[in-house]
């Protein structure tokens, strides 16, 4: 504890003030881009070529982008015929329509204190270290009510990273189901949410959504701990009410 | 004059069945018939020295050089005696079953015959009444312990520790010897009035001494900081019977030399002579338990907290010491009271608890709680026997040890309020030893719910642990005797605390008990000495609630004989079993009406993603004692020793154990020094024998000259 302690007063870097205030540190995001409909004909095939994980695609002569395959590899912003929009900011997790239904029905208790319980599915553990900086000093987690278990038993919500190897399957079952109810799974990271780089493939699935039902999914790959939080508050419905008390705040002024 | 002849029969019975289990293969069944007769007569002779009213005293067999012996029965004696049968009881018949393990192994003739002569020189140390056949009988039993201690000679460990035993004891005999030939040559006599006699003769610095070796001699059989050390080795190393034997009346004798001396023979006049007794106290309970917590062999855990619940005894007592130096009569006999009755209680369930460890160390194989596990699914009765000891030792009501545990914490913790007399010096020591006796109670508890959870209950840790056997009928019938016995002193404490009071308190001529347990809380209720005003007042506070209903309500009050305000403190174990059990109905009857519409589902435990949770993995003993290990870290001091072991190189572990080791305090600060001091002496003395005969020849003729020029300049 010492440590951080001096460290974090020395270089005066003190914990985010994200959600109050967003984080405007450079390098906080690795960004996703923008598809832009401007894009059509020889420039938008050629460009779509160059994405080597099927993020881009074409769909009615028009850029689509599938946030959920995309690895922030960033040849489409550098080397593309027209440069791409990048957007560097990381509010990039949603709810799924089950997620939407589920949230009307979470009782005001588990919004203050939520208890996660992380599954490894088979990630490359990029997003596990992201996962572990929830808990660090820098975004500090703990001070929005949010808290690590080690035992599914005790947890709400169930944060998964990875393709889910076949491996991992039966244990994600297994921790999905021991889980009490109302119990909330979050999708981590583009292996997640669709098998990323990895799947599906002749070890592993494409993603959890068609073993246990999800209520988030954050894209990134990783996503960034800020994306991770703002899952956490999106899932709890904390984040829509933030910016309703931040808009009317900007409307007074 | 009845007591006398039962006595008689009692050691006629111990003669039989030492000269019976000679001849005989089947000393297990001999000990359990004769042993148990004999405890039986020990029994009887307690209850009917329990009605004699005054000591009964007597002179029998004159001997040569030892002169005439006699013999002494009063309270105190009774109680004693009373308690011993109560324990060899059970353990006799305990002795049946359990002695079959050692056939064609040991000589089980030889122990028949250590066994009942054992049962016999113990009951002769509370009977006789002088010096001479008091120190024969004292170390009879030093030695017969010591020969039933070593029983299984043939492991080195044991051997070691009967050794140890042995030679301790002879220590605190001499020390005894000492200062019992300083009381009688003041007093002109070796019989125990003269001994009395010679105590009113001693000057101040002569009286110390008497005190201090004969705490000192007492203190080692009883086990009290810093000569403690034997015995957590003597127990492990014992055969189960013997040990709860050790621990349920041979502890009793160091403890009741102690009481004998400083209350009756030669009664304790300096306060600062009772706060010795105190402190030590204080800090063998405190040393003990820490110990105790921390110890992972069921046995050895057990004798640790022997010492702590002796260091009890030895500080309530010590306080009454200093009440009755202080001149504060009602308060020295509520520590007497609460002494005794925690000696009684002691004596009963660690008995209980070692005859529960033995069965399960003989059924299963093992006595490392790391290692056992589960065995409530196999063996149910010792478990629930065990149970009751535990909670028993762990002072939780309403068994017995909660009623001796909270008179002694009232009757440190009172003192302040209502003893005007005491100094700030004594003041100041009764509250850091009842601090230290209520961290002592605490500490018990954690103890004790880890020596029963981490035996009895959740999985199976170890192979012997799985394939251990249920316990037999002479096994559960002796646990049976000693748990409803515990169940019956912490039920009943109205009826134990005014025999108590007439048995112990006789020396001192003064009874505590009108002002502890009224007169019209007992089932008749005439009230002569206390007016109506003051009866009203009782009344309307509730005391006489289930008057009719309950047969022993079992309320103990401490009051202050006035009409306002009477009640110092007030504690019922009966009233609470009613209390505790509406309230768990309670908690019952609103979880089910919280939760009926809940739904329930069962799920495997999480075995953070294995098969099946592997035993090794679950909550260990260590595991539960780690924080008190942590938190003493200074007192315990443990040497780590970490062993790697690696293939190819540094990085590639294979294995990584560590080991702690921890030393006895006792060991280190006091025992140690001494035994290395002892060892350069005998270095010292070995390089004088060079093993050549012209050396020795040369000693001989060196000290004949010696002796004659001796015997030339002195006659």
């Amino acid at each position: 504890m010492s440590r951080w302690l001096t460290e974090g007063l020395l270089t005066h870097k003190p914990t985010t003030a994200y959600p109050a205030r967003p984080e405007s540190t450079a390098g906080i995001s690795p960004g996703l881009p923008v598809p832009s409909s401007e894009l059509t004909g020889q420039a938008l095939e050629q460009l779509v070529s160059m994405c080597r994980v099927g993020a881009l695609s074409k769909e009615k002569n028009t850029l689509g982008f599938d946030d959920g395959r995309c690895i922030h590899c960033m040849r489409c912003k550098g080397k593309s015929p027209k440069e791409l929009e990048w957007d560097d900011s990381y509010e990039w997790a949603r709810l799924t329509k089950l997620g939407e239904k589920n949230l009307a029905k979470l009782s005001a208790s588990f919004k203050a204190s939520l208890y996660i319980r992380t599954i490894d599915a088979g990630a490359c553990a990029a997003c596990l270290t992201e996962i572990s900086l929830l808990a660090g000093p820098n975004y500090n987690m703990h001070r929005l009510g949010f808290f690590m278990t080690p035992t599914p038993r005790k947890a709400d919500v169930l944060l998964v990273s990875g393709p889910v190897t076949d491996h991992m399957r039966d244990h994600l079952l297994e921790a999905y189901d021991s889980m009490p109810e109302p119990k909330r799974v979050i999708a981590v990271g583009a292996c997640a949410m669709t098998g990323g780089v990895f799947g599906p493939s002749f070890t592993c699935a494409a993603g959890l959504s068609d073993m246990i039902p999800v209520d988030v999914v954050v894209p990134g790959c990783p996503p960034p701990p800020l994306a991770l939080l703002h899952a956490l508050l999106v899932l709890t419905g904390r984040k829509q009410q933030a910016e309703k008390i931040r808009a009317l705040g900007s409307d007074r002024s | 004059m009845i007591v006398k002849e039962i006595l008689i029969v009692f050691f006629a019975l111990c003669a039989a069945g030492s000269v019976i289990s000679l001849l005989t293969k089947k000393a297990h069944l001999v000990i359990s018939i004769f042993g148990s007769l004999a405890s039986v007569s020990l029994v009887a002779t307690g209850i009917l020295g329990l009605g004699l009213g005054k000591p009964l005293n007597w002179s029998q067999w004159s001997f040569p050089i030892f002169g005439q012996m006699h013999f002494h029965i009063d309270g105190i004696t009774s109680i004693l005696l009373l308690l011993t049968g109560v324990v060899a009881l059970p353990v006799s018949i305990f002795s049946n079953g359990y002695l079959q393990r050692y056939l064609g192994k040991y000589s089980l003739r030889s122990f028949g015959v250590m066994y009942h002569l054992l049962l016999a020189s113990i009951a002769a140390v509370f009977v006789t009444w002088d010096v001479m056949s008091f120190l024969v009988s004292w170390e009879a039993m030093s030695v017969l312990s010591y020969l039933c201690v070593n029983f299984e000679h043939r492991h080195e460990e044991n051997t070691h520790a009967g050794l140890l035993m042995l030679v301790m004891g002879e220590v605190g005999t001499l020390a005894i010897a000492i200062s019992m030939f300083i009381l009688g040559s003041a007093g002109g006599g070796l019989d125990f009035e003269s001994l009395r006699l010679g105590a009113q003769e001693l000057g101040p610095g002569a009286s110390w001494a008497v005190f201090l070796l004969s705490f000192f001699g007492f203190g080692v059989k009883a086990g009290i900081v810093p000569v403690n050390t034997w015995l957590p080795r003597a127990h492990p190393a014992a055969p189960a019977n013997i040990s709860a034997l050790l621990s349920g009346v041979i502890l009793n004798l160091g403890l009741y030399g102690i009481i004998r001396m400083n209350l009756d023979l030669a009664p304790v006049v300096s306060v600062n002579q009772g706060l010795v007794v105190v402190i030590t106290g204080s800090i063998t309970a405190l040393v003990g338990i820490l110990y105790a917590t921390i110890d992972n062999d069921m046995k050895r855990m057990l004798a640790h907290s022997s010492i702590e619940n002796i260091g009890i005894i030895t500080a309530v007592f010590g306080a009454g010491l200093v009440f009755s130096a202080s001149s504060d009569p009602t308060l020295a006999g509520l520590a007497f009271i609460a002494a005794f009755y925690h000696l009684i209680n002691h004596s009963i369930y660690k008995a209980l608890l070692f005859l529960g460890a033995g069965s399960v160390d003989a059924r299963s194989g093992t006595r490392d709680m790391n290692r056992l596990g589960g065995l409530i699914k196999i063996m149910p009765w010792t478990s629930l026997m065990f149970l009751i000891g535990a909670m028993s030792i762990a002072a939780l009501p309403p068994l017995n040890g909660f009623v001796s545990e909270w008179l002694a914490l009232q009757t440190f913790l009172q003192s302040a309020t209502l003893s005007s007399t005491s100094s700030t010096l004594v003041r100041v020591t009764f509250v850091l030893c009842g601090a230290a006796l209520a961290l002592t109670a605490a500490l018990a508890v954690t103890c004790f719910v880890k020596a029963f959870a981490m035996s009895f209950l959740g999985k199976a840790r170890s192979a012997q642990a799985r394939s251990a056997k249920p316990a037999g009928g002479t096994t559960r019938l002796s646990m049976g005797i000693l748990a409803l016995t515990c169940i019956a002193l912490g039920l009943l404490p109205t009826y134990v605390i005014p025999k108590l009071d007439e048995s112990v308190n006789v020396p001192r001529q003064r009874h505590a008990v009108e002002s502890l347990v009224p007169a019209f809380f007992r089932p008749q209720d005439a009230n002569p000495i206390m007016d109506k005003a003051f009866v009203d007042e009782f009344h309307d506070l509730g005391a006489q609630v289930g008057k009719g209903l309950l047969p022993g309500r079992g309320l103990v009050v401490l009051h202050r004989g006035q009409a306002r305000n009477p009640v110092v403190f007030a504690m019922s174990t009966s009233y609470t079993v009613i209390v505790l059990g509406l309230l768990l109905a309670m908690v019952f009857l609103l979880v089910h009406l919280f939760t009926r519409k809940r739904t329930q589902k069962t799920r495997a435990v999480w075995a953070g993603g294995l098969e099946n949770l592997p035993p090794e993995l679950t909550y260990t003993a260590t595991g539960f004692s780690n924080p008190v290990r942590v938190v003493f870290n200074t007192v315990f001091r443990p040497q780590k020793t970490e062993t790697r072991h690696q293939n190819v190189a540094r990085h590639f572990r294979s294995a990584v154990s560590k080991q702690w080791e921890v030393v006895h305090l006792a060991d280190r600060w006091v025992t140690g020094p001494i035994v290395h001091v002892l060892d350069k002496l005998a270095h010292l003395a070995a390089s004088m024998h060079s093993g050549r005969i012209n050396a020795y020849a040369a000693y001989m003729l060196m000290a004949l000259v010696l002796v004659l020029l001796a015997g030339h300049l002195f006659t």
